[in-house]
């Protein structure tokens, strides 16, 4: 497959209709369950590499705050959706967001380490909310979503030190061509939604 | 750093499984079909306990399997066994399904075995995201191996307690040629047991052998802090030694997982081997992803104050501890 088609299919994925949305049966029980669910979870997986992506370029303090922060909020907003047990889908802010980080990261935008974290605890608090009131319609608990903070620490963990650690010009380069594909994909979806709503 | 990393690990892993006291309950349920006439089959249940419960799944065999009689249920140590004999129009049940209800829910993988008039065998794994089995003739070798490889996999995974043996074995090794000696002398330990209690030389019953490999787990605890406070033991300075000792009795923990009772015996030796195939992947798998996340806490710089270092080793032994202790009075 051609790179340039890239947004374009990974938008075709991010777009399955809600109904999309369950939990997967990994057999090994609700925590991997909800590991694996982030796994399987394009959407949620994109915007988690963006903000890592974002976080990895601005070096190790803002990777750190955003290995700590990201799943925090994510599992927290995660028990908040699920006791809520209330309908939580916000696409319009998810896909916002999703498109501003990719061009964050196209960009190399210099955030200061806090501003990083903030984007991370609010995508974190979204996703979490979204994740949480999806488990709560499915019946599932708050080892589940431990599964997916925890399945987001550690994707949290690799890519923000995978790219604190990338020491060739080229390498940058390589990451802000990826925030390119992830703001493409964010631009998709916002014209999908506009031609949906 | 890294042996700080892996410290956090280990206490963020064993904060996780604090709740889950009843670790590595995951004994397969065994559904078998003898054949006692053309039209006429035995069908025997066996349902594990299931964390000290009757086990949720139960069977339901296709319509025109007709019951004969009332079935029996004989309670075992460690499970149910239901009994009962049906007849089956025609006596083909290939293509026939049965199915599992409940067992979707739950962590159990269930053999299906299937002996006939003419001593053709045949077995089958189902697990909980595919609750059935389609009954079919004989199916190719690598068929089957996946099936096992899969169950070895998924099972060294779902061993919490052996998981958390390994992870305690990675704090204490100091060295890339002593963690791949540690990790090598752990495989060949489970390997021979496995292999042992797998063909019947050798078994221990379940209630000690799960207090032991607690003791494992408690075992390492110690050690853990006596590595932080720069002392040396025995096991510091040999963890291959340690590693291979406990690793005889995980051994037959893993061999908990492989059910061969009734199976063919030629399908024993394939089975062994993709399940031990399996729970050796299941583990590299788990110690590759330890030592990339060391790498990334290193690369972020994540430090912690010194006396959050020393808590990973008391909550590892305490957690060894407290499954020693309660597997202990269980047995009694």
């Amino acid at each position: 497959m051609k790179l340039r088609l890239f947004p374009f299919v990974a938008g075709l994925l991010l777009l399955a209709p809600p109904a999309s949305a369950h939990l997967v049966t990994s057999g090994l029980g609700p925590f991997y369950d909800g590991a694996l669910h982030l796994l399987l979870s394009p959407a949620d997986l994109l915007g988690l590499l963006a903000v890592t992506l974002l976080a990895g370029l601005r070096g190790p303090q803002a990777g750190r705050w955003t290995v700590l922060i990201l799943p925090g909020a994510w599992f927290v907003a995660g028990l908040i959706g699920l006791h809520a047990g209330i309908g939580f889908d916000l696409p319009w802010v998810s896909v916002l967001l999703l498109l501003v980080l990719g061009v964050m990261v196209a960009a190399d935008a210099k955030l200061p380490a806090g501003a990083v974290a903030a984007l991370a605890g609010l995508l974190g608090a979204l996703q979490g909310l979204a994740n949480g009131s999806a488990l709560a319609e499915l019946g599932a608990g708050p080892v589940a979503m431990l599964g997916i903070a925890g399945s987001a620490f550690v994707l949290a963990l690799l890519v923000c030190a995978a790219v604190v650690s990338l020491r060739p010009a080229w390498t940058r380069i390589a990451v802000r061509a990826v925030g390119s594909w992830v703001a493409a994909v964010g631009l998709l979806m916002f014209g999908w939604l506009s031609q949906t709503a | 750093m890294g042996r700080i990393a892996l410290l956090w690990i280990a206490s963020l892993a064993t904060l996780l499984l604090w709740g889950q006291s009843q670790a590595h309950e995951t004994q397969p349920g065994l559904l078998e079909l003898n054949q006692l006439s053309p039209e006429r089959y035995e069908v025997l249940w066996r349902a594990p306990i299931y964390y000290g419960k009757p086990h949720p799944a139960s069977v339901a065999l296709p319509e025109n399997w007709r019951p004969l009689g009332e079935p029996t249920v004989r309670q075992l140590p460690d499970s149910a066994l239901h009994r009962s004999v049906v007849e089956v129009a025609g006596g083909s049940i290939d293509s026939s399904v049965i199915r599992f209800p409940g067992l979707e829910g739950t962590i159990t993988d269930v053999f299906v075995r299937v002996s006939r008039l003419d001593g053709s065998e045949v077995s089958q794994v189902v697990r909980p995201f595919q609750p059935f089995a389609e009954l079919r003739g004989e199916r190719p070798w690598y068929v089957s191996s996946g099936e096992y490889l899969l169950l070895g996999f998924n099972h060294i995974l779902m061993g919490i307690d052996h998981l958390l043996f390994v992870l305690g074995l990675l704090i204490i090794v100091q060295g890339r040629i002593m963690l791949i000696k540690t990790i090598t002398a752990f495989t060949v330990a489970h390997s021979i047991t496995l292999a042992l209690a797998t063909l019947g030389y050798a078994s221990i019953p379940g209630p000690p052998l799960n207090a032991a490999i607690a003791l494992s787990i408690l075992f390492l605890g110690p050690e853990i802090v006596r590595v932080w406070r720069g002392q040396t033991s025995f096991t510091i300075r040999h963890p291959w030694v340690v590693a291979f000792a406990f690793g005889l009795l995980h051994g037959f923990g893993f061999a908990s997982g492989l059910s061969t009772v009734g199976m063919p015996k030629a399908e024993i030796p394939l089975a062994l081997l993709a399940f031990n195939i399996g729970v050796e992947l299941g583990q590299l798998a788990f110690v590759f992803l330890m030592l990339l996340l060391v790498r990334a806490f290193r690369v972020l710089e994540l430090h912690w104050p010194r006396w959050a270092e020393l808590l990973p080793g008391y909550a590892v032994g305490s957690l060894g501890a407290f499954w020693t202790i309660q597997r202990t009075v269980m047995m009694f």
